[in-house]
């Protein structure tokens, strides 16, 4: 705390992301909600009627984004949480890596599926 | 002094009687953010599926759809989310500075349309054919 | 409490007497000294419970103990004391009457009693509030609960360790640094009314720490600065006779990883400060103003 400032380390970024992504993600998650228990009754949905939605482009690349802005903010938040709770020092660098693998692994596994979703692949 | 006494951060969650409602509000947010992150990951594990083809796909879905303990869970995402995007938005408001005099109150209006929204959705979410 | 203050005058009187008898003293005077001393004795002895017994209301204080330098009080423990009420009675006021007729051990700091120093705030009734302005008519429970300020080292009884929470108030530079001083240095430099009145509420800090003894954040994060510093930090960033150059390098210092970004608007500071400044507004402001001015550098 009282001991060492540096200037070169500006922590608002992860800040305005997590505020920038909330927004973004209320709509398409109360969104997705809707379509996808609402609209179409989530015990009749079959790869058909997905295929058919995620072909179109709009709706594919919004799914995609929904995607990462979520694993974003989600794993961002914990990363915060934890970091409230004092986590510092070697064991923040590890739980950091650990989180940011955790996000590329499903950011990339996310993609991979959404493409198999389309009639692309 | 020869030394002091810590009393270390048991007392926070030991004292939830007397915590206020901004205090709640973040208890809350973080519980179903924990969730929501959990659900994601589950999510795309499940969906995953897509890959093996229709069949997998279509009998995964709906062989989950047919536990009626699944279906509760879902009500309880719902909840979950519901809360968390209108938590986010009063968090929002928060952080632009509008109305932080009243920031009490619409938590609780946050809390009450949770419950509206889903008391009101439990029949779209248990009914349909349970196969 | 009459009675008690009549009695006391006659101690008086009857000490001055003695000193002024002559030297010779006859038995009957001696008698009548022995029959005074046992009399001002048991007096002594039974005030207490006469004035407490006397009076129609009193009100009982559970009140936090602990000293790591006596044997058998190194383990923390609750002690009760009933003292009598008044109108208009604060929770100083009782601690100040418990400690000078009940236990003179009872440790606990105030100086002002006027809500003005902030050396006694205290953990009571389950909220940081300040023992001298909180009157115990206010309070809604019929025992007054009072602790140490939570999250900080417990000195002894009621006396934290605050040693830590003036690094963080040091950390922010907490005083006026202009960027240029008029040429006569001891000309006065104005502010305008309305940027008086933005750093009104912030002016009014009294560093007690309830704000920072309040937040949870500052309880897990060791490392956060805390309500109290960044209000102290907004007084003068907003300050706008400090200049440009000064508040640069004051945003610098608040947007450290465990500057306002750790705050997670549970606004406990804001409802516990007893000066009723703002808090979660001001570091929200910060917040938006560190953002803002990152931007334009892009």
């Amino acid at each position: 705390m009282a001991e060492h400032y540096s200037s070169f380390e500006r922590k608002g970024t992860r800040w305005l992301f997590q505020r920038l992504t909330a927004v973004f993600l209320i709509g398409v998650l109360a969104f997705h909600f809707m379509l996808l228990h609402f609209v179409n009754h989530a015990a009749e949905i079959t790869l058909a009627g997905t295929t058919a939605r995620m072909s179109q482009f709009g709706y594919f690349a919004t799914m995609w984004l929904f995607l990462v802005t979520a694993t974003f903010h989600g794993v961002n938040g914990v990363y915060n949480a934890l970091i409230n709770q004092g986590l510092k020092g070697t064991q923040k660098q590890a739980v950091k890596w650990v989180l940011v693998v955790a996000s590329v692994l499903l950011v990339a596994q996310g993609t991979r599926v959404a493409l198999a979703m389309t009639n692309l692949v | 002094m020869s030394q002091s006494f810590n009393r270390g951060t048991v007392e926070d969650f030991g004292r939830w009687r007397e915590f206020s409602a901004g205090m709640w509000a973040w208890i809350f947010h973080k519980f179903t953010g924990w969730v929501l992150v959990g659900y994601l990951f589950t999510h795309i594990a499940v969906l995953s599926t897509a890959t093996q083809g229709a069949e997998l796909y279509n009998g995964t879905l709906q062989g989950l759809e047919a536990l009626l303990i699944v279906r509760f869970l879902e009500v309880g995402l719902l909840a979950v989310a519901v809360f968390h995007i209108l938590n986010g938005l009063r968090l929002l408001f928060v952080d632009l500075g509008v109305g932080l005099e009243s920031q009490d109150k619409s938590f609780y209006a946050s809390l009450v349309l949770t419950g509206a929204i889903v008391v009101a959705s439990i029949p779209t979410f248990l009914g349909g054919k349970l196969v | 409490m009459s009675t008690q203050i009549e009695q006391e005058t006659e101690t008086e009187e009857s000490a001055d007497e003695s000193v002024t008898e002559p030297p010779v003293e006859s038995p009957g005077d001696r008698r009548r000294q022995q029959k005074r001393e046992r009399a001002s004795r048991l007096d002594e002895q039974r005030r207490v419970e006469e004035e407490v017994s006397e009076d129609e209301e009193t009100v009982s204080l559970k009140i936090f103990r602990y000293d790591p330098e006596v044997e058998g009080k190194e383990e923390p423990r609750f002690d009760d004391f009933t003292v009598p009420f008044h109108k208009g009675m604060t929770v100083l006021d009782a601690l100040i009457y418990a400690r000078d007729h009940y236990d003179s051990s009872l440790t606990f700091r105030h100086s002002c009693r006027q809500a003005v120093c902030g050396s006694d705030a205290l953990f009571i009734n389950g909220r940081q509030r300040l023992a001298c302005k909180t009157q115990i008519g206010d309070l809604d429970s019929g025992t007054v609960r009072i602790e140490p300020l939570p999250h900080q080292a417990v000195v002894k009884d009621l006396v934290v360790d605050m040693e830590h929470f003036y690094d963080q108030m040091e950390a922010v530079e907490p005083y006026f640094d202009a960027d240029d001083l008029p040429d006569d240095e001891l000309e006065e430099q104005y502010q305008s009314r309305e940027n008086r009145e933005k750093v009104k509420m912030s002016t009014r800090c009294i560093w007690c720490g309830a704000c920072t003894s309040s937040c949870n954040i500052a309880a897990g994060d060791n490392e956060y600065l805390g309500p109290a510093a960044i209000n102290k930090a907004y007084r003068f960033a907003m300050d706008e006779r400090e200049g440009e150059q000064r508040k640069q390098d004051r945003l610098r210092i608040v947007e450290q990883e465990h500057g306002v970004w750790r705050c997670q608007t549970q606004f406990s500071c804001t409802e516990v400060c007893p000066k009723d400044i703002p808090l979660t507004e001001h570091i929200q402001e910060l917040k938006r103003e560190a953002i803002k001015n990152n931007l334009k550098f892009w």
